[in-house]
């Protein structure tokens, strides 16, 4: 089920100068990272996806509604962006209340956004935070609020904005359960990030961008398997998957598990 | 908007001349007209400020600011017109809008008062880079803290207001509507102020503190990393206004 | 020759409760690279700043102890003084911008204007930061204009110019790509090969085991362990601490995996190349 469909979607901040070039995607369930460097196109697709920006040229289609006839806010019931730097968001003076602000506008109830809030909060591990400012709390902590406060939402379609970065181990920890549990919950998770061990290791779809055109687009073994095209884009591999080309194996390793595995001579042949 | 600096760049006489002189030039432009109010004065004053103008060869980039002063001032010349106290020759005009002499001349003296003004100040924006200004205040006294702060407005602002946008994004990302009505955008502004003011508050903070690691308050001379710059005629500029000035308080006492 | 000690420090923020800093003591010689790692709230930023003298003098707070860098006592030094020995790069690239000059090459003699250096001096010190960091090439741009890891090497250089003897990083890499941050490391590596004293907090395991002589690692403002990068990262308990080993040392430690004659297990590509060969 095509949960986004972009075609032959252009965009140019000036004139002449087209940073997305025609860019002509489907987006079915699979959990999807958006790879490239920065100057990429990365955050324009993304912005465009939630109607923060209009196309110069092409159509996008969220849940079948076109995107082109609706407001950034009245999409934000359906796809949900969670920002990088949490300070361009948090207002409010308890951490319920920032979370509850995305339900209310949404038309959700009080009593139900609240409970959504709660919910929402568990997710990430801060509900006993609920109370406090959240300004006083530590910037990663400040990053998982934001993430409450669009799960709060229940779109059916989340991107996130590198999420992992300024994450210690806890805080990464958190962020990868989240995504799962939000994929358990048949969501589609999308994400910007440079953290290539993350990719391996969570999602079901790797697309690069570079220059404003798709240069690959697959699942991580294919993409990972691809040394020179990640060189000509600028990328790394996950450690792992080094290690184990260092090691003179053909296999594409994503995650430590595999890899032990298949050390331990538990896995297929792969040498 | 990277900056914020109304400078036109080009190579007239005026451009090469000590911003300190300009900022002089200004304050002997208002004062003098104001000192021996005749509309003579005041008439020769407004050429010389305008001519300095084309001189400098910024006539068109004046233009924006003139429209908008002669709005304000199509008002003056109709409201003096009018209803200034000392009118007693009509000249034109039905009842009760009718056009008295007294006032016309009074508009008028006004009217060319302002223009003067307006293109001293001109004179000055235009044709001085914002860090050559500064660079020239603290050279002469300014404390250098000030004129961090003076210098830094131009570029600091317009990434100000590109946080503002990308603020404005993330809550629209979560449903609030700016789009529409008048009341659809004042009932946006409360979740932008809140965080508008508390990242300016974080970044003023995080670069106070790059700022003081690199000697903000250093106690000691400081140097330059520009040579010295020598304006053409500055001495004589400087002592030729100034003695404008001085003959004009004189020739008010002397009556 | 020690070039940073530090004794018996401990320090309060202002209205708080708990000490950020817990009776830490340690030495770092001269020329060292040395990596600070700990989970988020550990400590780690405080000590940076406690280097530089940004505590106690800018934040106040509760200090005790006593910490010399370079010579001098931090609690009886400015912190404009502590400047032209120790120089700190923060996290975020952009708000170390100044923003009130109009070039790069005027951006990086900032420092150099307030501090009095005469201006021939000036121009070589700008010339050879603008050539350590690999900017020279943009020394005529806008300091706005430039990508996140160029204007962190820039914040760098800036703070090279000043010719510090130790210089601090905190977390430099964390907003920046692999490339910036690839460029970033290189240019610390450089400076460090240079015969400059680093110290660098970050989240990154597998570059600090890469690059750093020695690891401190922090938790609740003490100091549980300062040693080589292996014994640090061999550690059974490192996860009670918030932190994760390189992934290179999580797979051998699974497949019980240790270097050659040594009770610690490899913690970078080569060393677990090395010892995973044979299998």
């Amino acid at each position: 089920m095509t949960r986004i469909s972009v075609k032959d979607l252009a965009f140019s901040y000036r004139p002449g100068e087209e940073v997305l070039k025609g860019i002509t995607l489907d987006f079915d369930g699979r959990s999807t990272a958006i790879i490239g460097q920065n100057g990429s196109g990365k955050t324009t697709f993304v912005k465009l996806l939630k109607g923060l920006l209009k196309p110069t040229r092409g159509e996008i289609h969220i849940l079948g509604r076109p995107v082109s006839e609706m407001t950034a806010a009245a999409l934000a019931p359906y796809i949900g962006l969670v920002f990088q730097n949490p300070n361009d968001q948090i207002f409010k003076s308890t951490v319920l209340d920032e979370v509850m602000f995305g339900p209310l506008n949404i038309g959700v109830d009080p009593k139900r956004a609240k409970e959504k809030a709660l919910h929402a909060l568990q997710m990430v591990g801060l509900a006993e935070r609920a109370a406090e400012n959240p300004q006083d709390l530590s910037l990663s902590e400040k990053k998982l609020v934001c993430i409450a406060s669009i799960v709060a939402m229940e779109p059916e379609i989340l991107i996130l904005d590198e999420p992992t970065i300024a994450q210690d181990h806890a805080g990464t920890a958190t962020v990868r359960r989240v995504i799962g549990r939000l994929k358990e919950q048949g969501k589609l998770v999308m994400t910007i990030i440079h953290d290539m061990d993350f990719v391996a290791e969570n999602f079901e779809r790797v697309i690069i961008l570079h220059r404003g055109t798709v240069l690959a687009d697959g699942d991580p073994r294919e993409i990972f398997s691809r040394r020179e095209l990640l060189e000509r884009a600028g990328l790394g591999v996950p450690h792992i998957t080094r290690l184990g080309w260092s090691l003179g194996r053909t296999k594409t390793y994503l995650t430590e598990a595999e890899f032990i595995r298949s050390m331990r001579g538990e896995g297929a042949a792969d040498r | 908007m990277k900056t914020f600096s109304l400078y036109v760049e080009k190579d007239s006489l005026i451009h090469r001349i000590d911003p300190i002189n300009k900022i002089l030039y200004i304050l002997t432009a208002v004062s003098v007209p104001w000192i021996l109010p005749s509309m003579a004065v005041s008439f020769l004053w407004m050429l010389i400020s305008l001519a300095l103008l084309a001189a400098a060869r910024v006539i068109r980039q004046s233009f924006p600011v003139f429209a908008f002063v002669f709005l304000v001032l199509i008002t003056v010349v109709l409201i003096q017109g009018w209803f200034y106290p000392g009118n007693r020759t009509p000249l034109f005009g039905a009842e009760p809008f009718v056009f008295y002499a007294e006032g016309l001349m009074n508009a008028l003296r006004i009217v060319v008062r302002v223009i003067n003004i307006v293109a001293a100040f001109l004179l000055l924006v235009l044709t001085t880079k914002p860090a050559d200004l500064v660079e020239e205040l603290v050279r002469r006294g300014l404390s250098p803290r000030l004129g961090y702060v003076l210098d830094s407005i131009f570029q600091i602002l317009p990434q100000m207001v590109k946080t503002t946008r990308t603020i404005m994004d993330a809550q629209r990302s979560r449903g609030l509507e700016t789009e529409g009505n008048l009341w659809v955008r004042v009932k946006a502004f409360l979740p932008l102020i809140g965080p508008v003011v508390m990242s300016s508050l974080i970044h003023a903070k995080e670069r106070a503190l790059a700022l003081e690691v690199r000697g903000f308050h250093f106690e000691g001379e400081r140097t330059w990393l520009r040579e010295k710059r020598e304006y053409p005629y500055s001495r004589a500029l400087r002592a030729g206004l100034l003695l404008v000035l001085g003959l004009a308080v004189v020739w008010r006492v002397l009556g | 020759m020690k070039k940073i000690i530090v004794e018996h420090l401990k320090y309060r923020y202002p209205q708080a409760e708990n000490l950020a800093l817990d009776d830490l003591s340690f030495e770092v010689d001269e020329g060292e690279m040395v990596g600070i790692i700990g989970r988020n709230g550990a400590g780690k930023s405080t000590l940076c700043q406690a280097l530089v003298g940004l505590v106690p003098h800018f934040y106040r707070g509760a200090y005790g102890g006593k910490v010399t860098v370079a010579g001098l006592e931090v609690m009886r030094s400015s912190v404009s003084r502590l400047s032209t020995k120790v120089g700190i790069v923060f996290q975020n690239p952009f708000t170390q911008v100044t923003g009130s000059k109009w070039t790069v090459y005027e951006e990086v003699a900032f420092g150099l204007e307030n501090m009095g250096v005469p201006r021939k001096e000036m121009i070589e010190r700008v010339d050879y930061a603008l050539h350590l960091l690999g900017l020279e090439d943009c020394k005529d741009r806008n300091p706005f204009d430039l990508s996140g890891g160029q204007t962190q090497r820039l914040a760098i250089a800036g703070v090279i110019a000043l010719k510090p003897e130790i210089i601090v990083l905190d977390e430099p890499t964390s907003q920046l790509d692999p490339r910036g941050t690839e460029e970033v490391f290189r240019a610390i590596h450089r400076l460090s090969e240079e015969g400059m004293t680093v110290v660098l907090v970050e989240h990154k395991m597998e570059k600090i085991a890469r690059y750093c002589n020695r690891v401190m690692l922090l938790d609740e403002g003490k100091l549980i362990q300062f040693a080589s990068p292996a014994s640090v990262f061999s550690r059974e308990d490192l996860t009670r601490y918030g932190v994760a080993p390189p992934v290179y040392t999580r797979v051998c430690r699974e497949l019980d995996a240790k270097r050659e004659g040594s009770p610690h297990f490899p913690v970078t590509l080569e060393e677990a190349r090395e010892v995973l060969k044979g299998r």
